[in-house]
């Protein structure tokens, strides 16, 4: 304990030395928050859409009313010109420089078909090229015209279908965000944070030092973990106070909980950098390879963005390799929703898991390295 | 001439460990093909409980749908109520639907019992939540055609939707060549970023200073051994895309490549900007990652850009990687020529030269000191 101790306060003292380092460590993250929380929003703007009526009817009218009523929607005023003559050509040059989102044509005989109860056919060009824009534009458009047929035969609403949104009635983007954003970005730091601990000492020499110390290996990988510990948690606590304060995140869980899991979240992240630390060959290598392992599985594989229900079952296994998961679940889950303990404790115990495999690792490779030295 | 034997030095430095190679060119590929497949995936498997107070045969017919449609994945149905904020705490489902006995509408005629449909969504995932709201909607409206048919009566109204630029709806043609300019922008900067601030740390930077080179050309040497790597990159990148994902490449492949040097300068000239600032190579990852992951989130790859509010939109402008972005789908989607990005291409090219401008005067003024 004392000799861990010893590796701990010197590594404190590399922290510390650096004051410049660790206030960017420290600052740049609020920043990140403050941008993203404003920044990143899901909601679905506007569908602009542009309408080519040959039926000039009064049903054909109302179904373009019953699409600028609605607030999904912005119609887009359709002017030939001497390029594109016909307004079709027109539309379809504005669908190709994405002034427009989608384009529906009526045909001249939709009031008819209408009036006899036999199909009327609306065609409706959507631009595709973003996959799951087209497919939310689609669903739109079919209920506004299941809307608009129940109008026009006076059936009336054909269910009464009541929405309610628990633990986040407005349904702001902020409360899906900022907590996600608290996660993926603390996984990042932390392991950013011990990537350079092994490989620093690695690139000045100052290695050998500590290969011929009387250190056993794994109380050298503990003792340049733990000071990081203190950083990683401070970063934390700045940024979930941003959060609370900033943007009004209500924090409706217990703290205690919250703190308990974030240690071991940290934890994790700290044993994920060491790791890499001490496979590296250099400070540039590490570096590298750690922005490479957390930064896009951490957004993507995480369920930050595309929700991990969605995924195949083999990138679902790729997504339980990912700590970000875990604690995503856990931070959304106590935060929000007042979670307990008890809730996530699978989660808990994966992610120690998690730090236990990498730290036994990180010493194995360490022990490795320090025999060939000799 | 000079310039070369500089180059030839920072190429020797780059691969001079192995696993570089792996870096730079391997992992970038196989995260593009991991993740393609991520994003490939449009919401669907939502998990979802049903209540089913009402059994009536309209109740049955809904809830049938819901367990047969492939977009929910119901987790467990039930005949009574439940304590439906403790399931959501649990995290099992993202949605309960509740379907009640409502009242008997007499018009239209024959009196049908309607139920009443109650959808509770667990807001934290709003995202989730309004995509299977819509989907819910879609599995109604099919109920009520095919009743509708059922008694004889056609949909009055039929739409025949067209997918433009991307029939098949794969995300992958638009989300894969944005991975690979992603990936490009990660590994370019932060080598560029770091290898500065690594001459000064080693104080290997005075032996370039005192040498005969100009700063013009130790900034060109710095730079462009980058550039060579990134383009070679986003060439494999783009042809591991096609041939992988099965994606056809609609534009010029010129154009492709003149957007992504312009796009590279720019990259490379902030990197070295960055580099100059810092004094360790630590400081200068912290830099990178922060600038990384601004630029990515601000691409417009996995949100949309109009939803940014105005007070930000100055970020979006001038931010490269959401031109290169725009670019890029345009040419490969929309087989578009440059009169469709030219404008987006402009923009690029001065962010580079500003870019360009503003680190070499920052670098002249740093190595004079």
């Amino acid at each position: 304990m004392k000799r861990i101790k010893a590796v701990i306060v010197k590594e404190f003292f590399h922290i510390l030395r650096d004051p410049k380092s660790l206030v960017i460590v420290l600052i740049l993250p609020i920043l990140m928050i403050f941008i993203f929380g404003y920044a990143l929003s899901f909601d679905q703007s506007r569908i602009i859409t542009a309408v080519i009526d040959f039926s000039h009817s009064e049903l054909s009218q109302n179904l373009i009313k019953t699409l600028s009523q609605n607030n999904h929607y912005q119609l887009k005023e359709i002017i030939p010109d001497e390029r594109f003559p016909t307004p079709t050509a027109k539309a379809e040059s504005l669908l190709k420089t994405g002034e427009i989102k989608q384009y529906l044509i009526i045909p001249s005989d939709f009031s008819q078909h209408m009036k006899k109860d036999t199909p009327a056919a609306v065609a409706v060009i959507i631009d595709g090229s973003d996959s799951n824009v087209a497919n939310i534009i689609h669903q739109y458009n079919e209920m506004i015209f299941l809307q608009f047929q129940t109008e026009v035969r006076k059936l009336g609403p054909p269910f009464s279908i009541h929405t309610k949104m628990y633990f986040n009635p407005e349904n702001k983007s902020a409360f899906y965000i900022v907590p996600g954003m608290v996660a993926v970005i603390m996984i990042m730091v932390s392991a950013l944070l011990t990537s350079l601990s092994v490989s620093r000492e690695k690139e000045t020499g100052s290695i050998e030092l500590l290969f011929i110390s009387p250190l056993k290996s794994h109380e050298i990988i503990i003792g340049k973990t733990v000071p990081y510990i203190l950083v990683a948690l401070l970063e934390g606590t700045f940024i979930m106070l941003f959060a609370k304060f900033w943007f009004q995140i209500p924090i409706r869980g217990d703290l205690l909980i919250l703190l308990a899991f974030g240690l071991i979240y940290i934890i994790a992240g700290l044993s994920l950098g060491i790791m890499i630390s001490t496979v590296a060959s250099s400070q540039k290598v590490a570096m590298i390879a750690t922005l490479l392992i957390t930064l896009l599985p951490s957004i993507l594989l995480s369920g930050f963005i595309f929700p991990l229900d969605s995924l195949s079952p083999l990138l679902r296994a790729f997504s339980y390799a990912v700590p970000a998961t875990y604690f995503l679940k856990i931070i959304r889950g106590v935060i929000l929703k007042d979670a307990l303990f008890q809730h996530f404790s699978l989660e808990g115990f994966i992610l120690l898991g998690f730090s236990l495999i990498l730290i036994n690792m990180a010493s194995l490779r360490f022990s490795r390295q320090r025999k060939a030295a000799r | 001439m000079k310039l070369l034997y500089l180059i030839k030095k920072e190429f020797i430095e780059i691969f001079r460990q192995r696993e570089m190679v792996m870096i730079i060119f391997i992992a970038p590929i196989l995260q593009t093909i991991l993740l393609g497949y991520v994003v490939t995936t449009d919401v669907n498997n939502i998990p979802v409980q049903i209540v089913n107070l009402s059994q009536s045969e309209t109740a049955n017919h809904i809830s049938d749908r819901i367990i047969r449609s492939p977009l929910f994945n119901v987790k467990k149905i039930s005949l009574q109520p439940d304590n439906y904020q403790e399931i959501f705490k649990q995290g099992k489902v993202k949605a309960i639907i509740i379907l009640r006995d409502g009242f008997i509408r007499k018009n239209p005629f024959p009196p049908t019992t309607y139920p009443e449909i109650q959808i509770l969504m667990d807001g934290i995932d709003s995202n989730t939540a309004g995509i299977a709201a819509g989907y819910f909607n879609g599995i109604t409206r099919q109920y009520l055609l095919s009743d509708l048919s059922r008694k004889g009566r056609h949909s009055p109204l039929e739409s025949k939707t067209l997918i433009r630029f991307n029939p098949r709806l794969k995300s992958i043609t638009y989300m894969g060549p944005g991975i690979v300019a992603l990936l490009l922008t990660l590994i370019a900067m932060f080598l560029t970023s770091i290898s500065l601030v690594r001459e000064k740390e080693q104080q290997t930077l005075d032996t370039l200073l005192i040498s005969r080179l100009t700063p013009l050309e130790i900034y060109m040497g710095k730079a462009l051994p980058m550039a060579i790597i990134g383009l070679v990159e986003m060439f494999l990148g783009v042809l591991v895309v096609i041939l992988v994902f099965d994606i056809t490449m609609r534009g010029s492949i010129l154009w492709l490549l003149l957007s992504a040097v312009v796009f590279l300068f720019a990259i490379l000239s902030y990197a070295l900007f960055i580099s100059s600032l810092c004094s360790s190579q630590q400081q200068a990852l912290f830099f990178s990652w922060f600038s990384i992951v601004t630029f990515l989130l601000l691409s417009g790859l996995f949100t949309p850009l109009e939803n940014i509010p105005k007070a930000f939109q100055w970020l979006v402008a001038i931010n490269p990687l959401r031109y290169l972005i725009q670019i890029i789908r345009e040419i490969f989607l929309k087989g578009n020529g440059p009169e469709f990005f030219l404008k987006e291409l402009v923009s690029m090219s001065a962010i580079a030269l500003v870019m360009i401008t503003f680190s070499l005067l920052n670098f002249k003024r740093m190595i004079t000191r």
